[in-house]
């Protein structure tokens, strides 16, 4: 019975170890979270406030002092646009162009497929300047379009569509088409209910990515109404740093509807996630 | 032709918005930045002087561009081997559980859906004067550090808040990967009697190769792009120590508005990037063909 014993205890400290490693990964959030319902004479100075309040919260909504009506809620709004506007649009665009390079076939079908894994590999940064030319060219500066048609279309969501939709069975499609299905019909009915748990994971990928987006957002809006909310609280981050509390609510809104939402598809994420990293 | 792989014209006109959004914003720009590279501008006026090798000769000389190389290759020395090791670590344990493990696998990914502005109003929070670390140390060591305001100091936090955003993300990659080792090997091993030390040297971390090569190359890459955290938390500073080529790109481009140079720098930033990445995937080779590998 000894070697039982030593294996209970291995299994303690094993649990000990992973749960120790869990605070350390979720206590930033924790500790924003708290320092958001903090009293203001609190904030930031006990891990753990001895009253719970709303006024961060209150001041936020409200919090007209630069000029402008409720400029933290359009930034939630703006962040919820673009971002929404990019994802859904990188998961369509995804799945057309990715239908079309691994089920369909037509002539220069394998130029586009290497011009793309080209461009996985070609160094974004370079394009920064130009790009933000291309959009002040078709007179989008300061506008969500903007903001958005850059990253509308993601090659490395059409690049992982078109390796999944490969491994689907070709007879489904086959059998849609006798039944009078159109090729955009055959996508959204066959398609992607075949790959639900990549998509969630693509989708996921990509909508956190965009929401957390700095720099493209900084430098193409001029205009603090336009501002996402992860680009107004990086400008108001030095400005504001003696009201704490709002910035900490701001960093809640922030942070946390993505927390939710990977949260809900997690279950999903799990499964899709080992064929993305294959 | 089978009856599955439809009519050419479809084929091209499911790609087009992909070809259009390529033209527009690949292509395109692509061009324009060879123009950007050998010009001056302000992004505005109507003047524009060709430069020829101007802009690169400046940045090549310029101390603030040897400072962005020099910080991203600090960068690279502390994170990548902490976030290995770290990420590493996360893998095994969860491996190891026997109930929970997606739960602990997903709990140590939630740092990677965080937005680096966020996480610097944290930081700033937990090493501002008044928090309860600084006055801790204040109790007992008499002073509490001036965090952001030392050079190696604010290199580390920097480091800490990207490993922290990183591990459990990479954690992911690796623990795919243990579970892609067969159990007969693992069997075969304990029948030879070799403790669960030597299966972690010999049959784990060799077996994990082509995991650690995928997790290496994404954050040897990531260290050539930092961006928010020092945006945020230091502006570059103090004396530059955390002044990455990304802030050196925006602060040329989007504040001295010269677009040229900074297209330049941006050339320069991919360069290097590209030759570091290249050597370390020679080294790894290296090691992988020690281990049996074939690296196509």
């Amino acid at each position: 019975m000894r070697i039982g014993r030593r294996n209970r205890l291995g299994l303690i400290v094993l649990y000990v170890v992973a749960l120790a490693a869990l605070v350390i990964t979720a206590s930033p959030y924790v500790y924003m979270l708290a320092q958001s319902l903090a009293p203001w004479d609190e904030v930031q100075d006990t891990f753990i406030p001895s009253s719970f309040t709303l006024r961060s919260y209150v001041w936020l909504y409200t919090g007209g002092e630069f000029g402008l009506a409720r400029p933290w809620m359009r930034g939630l709004l703006n962040s919820f646009i673009v971002t929404a506007a990019d994802s859904i649009g990188q998961v369509a665009f995804g799945a057309i162009v990715g239908y079309a390079l691994s089920v369909l076939a037509f002539h220069g079908q394998r130029a586009v497929n290497s011009f793309i894994l080209f461009q996985m590999f070609y160094p974004s940064i370079i394009l920064l300047v130009p790009t933000f030319l291309v959009i002040q060219g078709l007179g989008l500066y300061n506008s969500y379009l903007g903001m958005v048609l850059p990253y509308v279309l993601s090659v490395w969501a059409v690049f992982m569509y078109s390796n999944f939709f490969g491994t689907i069975p070709h007879e489904l499609v086959e059998a849609a088409r006798l039944d009078g299905a159109g090729e955009l019909t055959i996508i959204a009915r066959v398609m992607i209910p075949m790959s639900l748990s990549i998509t969630t994971v693509i989708f996921l990928f990509l909508f956190m990515q965009r929401w957390v987006e700095l720099m493209w957002d900084l430098i193409i809006v001029s205009d603090p109404e336009m501002r996402t909310l992860n680009v107004l609280l990086a400008t108001m981050f030095g400005p504001y740093g003696s009201y704490p509390g709002p910035l900490y609510a701001a960093s809640v809104l922030l942070s946390f509807p993505i927390l939710i939402l990977f949260l809900i598809f997690s279950n999903r994420f799990v499964s899709g996630v080992e064929f993305v990293i294959k | 032709m089978s009856v599955a792989r439809g009519k050419p014209v479809h084929g091209w006109l499911l790609t087009s918005p992909y070809i259009v959004h390529t033209i527009a914003f690949f292509i395109l720009p692509a061009l324009w930045s060879l123009a950007l590279i050998v010009s001056r501008w302000n992004l505005i006026s109507p003047q524009r002087d060709f430069v020829g090798i101007g802009n690169l000769r400046e940045a090549i000389t310029s101390p603030r561009v040897w400072n962005a190389l020099l910080v991203s290759y600090r960068f690279l020395a502390i994170i990548v081997p902490t976030v290995m090791i770290g990420s590493l670590i996360l893998a095994l344990i969860t491996n190891a559980l026997p109930y929970g493990k997606s739960l602990f696998a997903v709990g140590y990914f939630l740092p990677y859906l965080s937005s680096g502005v966020a996480v610097s109003v944290v930081v700033r929070g937990l090493i501002g004067f008044s928090s309860p670390i600084n006055v801790f140390l204040r109790r007992t060591t008499g002073s509490s550090p001036n965090w952001l305001g030392d050079p190696t100091l604010a290199t580390i936090v920097i480091s800490g808040m990207i490993v922290w955003k990183l591990a459990g993300c990479y954690a992911l990659i690796f623990l795919a990967g243990l579970q892609g080792i067969p159990r007969q090997v693992y069997e075969a091993a304990q029948i030879d009697g070799a403790s669960s030390w030597r299966q972690l040297w010999s049959i784990t971390l060799p077996m994990l190769y082509p995991s650690m090569y995928t997790v290496l190359i994404l954050a040897v890459g990531i260290m050539f792009a930092i961006f928010t955290e020092p945006y945020t938390l230091t502006a570059g500073g103090p004396q530059g120590a955390t002044q990455t080529w990304q802030l050196e790109i925006y602060y040329q481009a989007f504040e001295r508005f010269r677009a040229g140079y900074g297209s330049t720098v941006a050339l320069l930033n991919a360069v290097t990037t590209f030759l570091s990445i290249l050597i370390i995937r020679r080294i790894m080779e290296a090691i992988g063909s020690r281990w049996g590998y074939e690296v196509t």
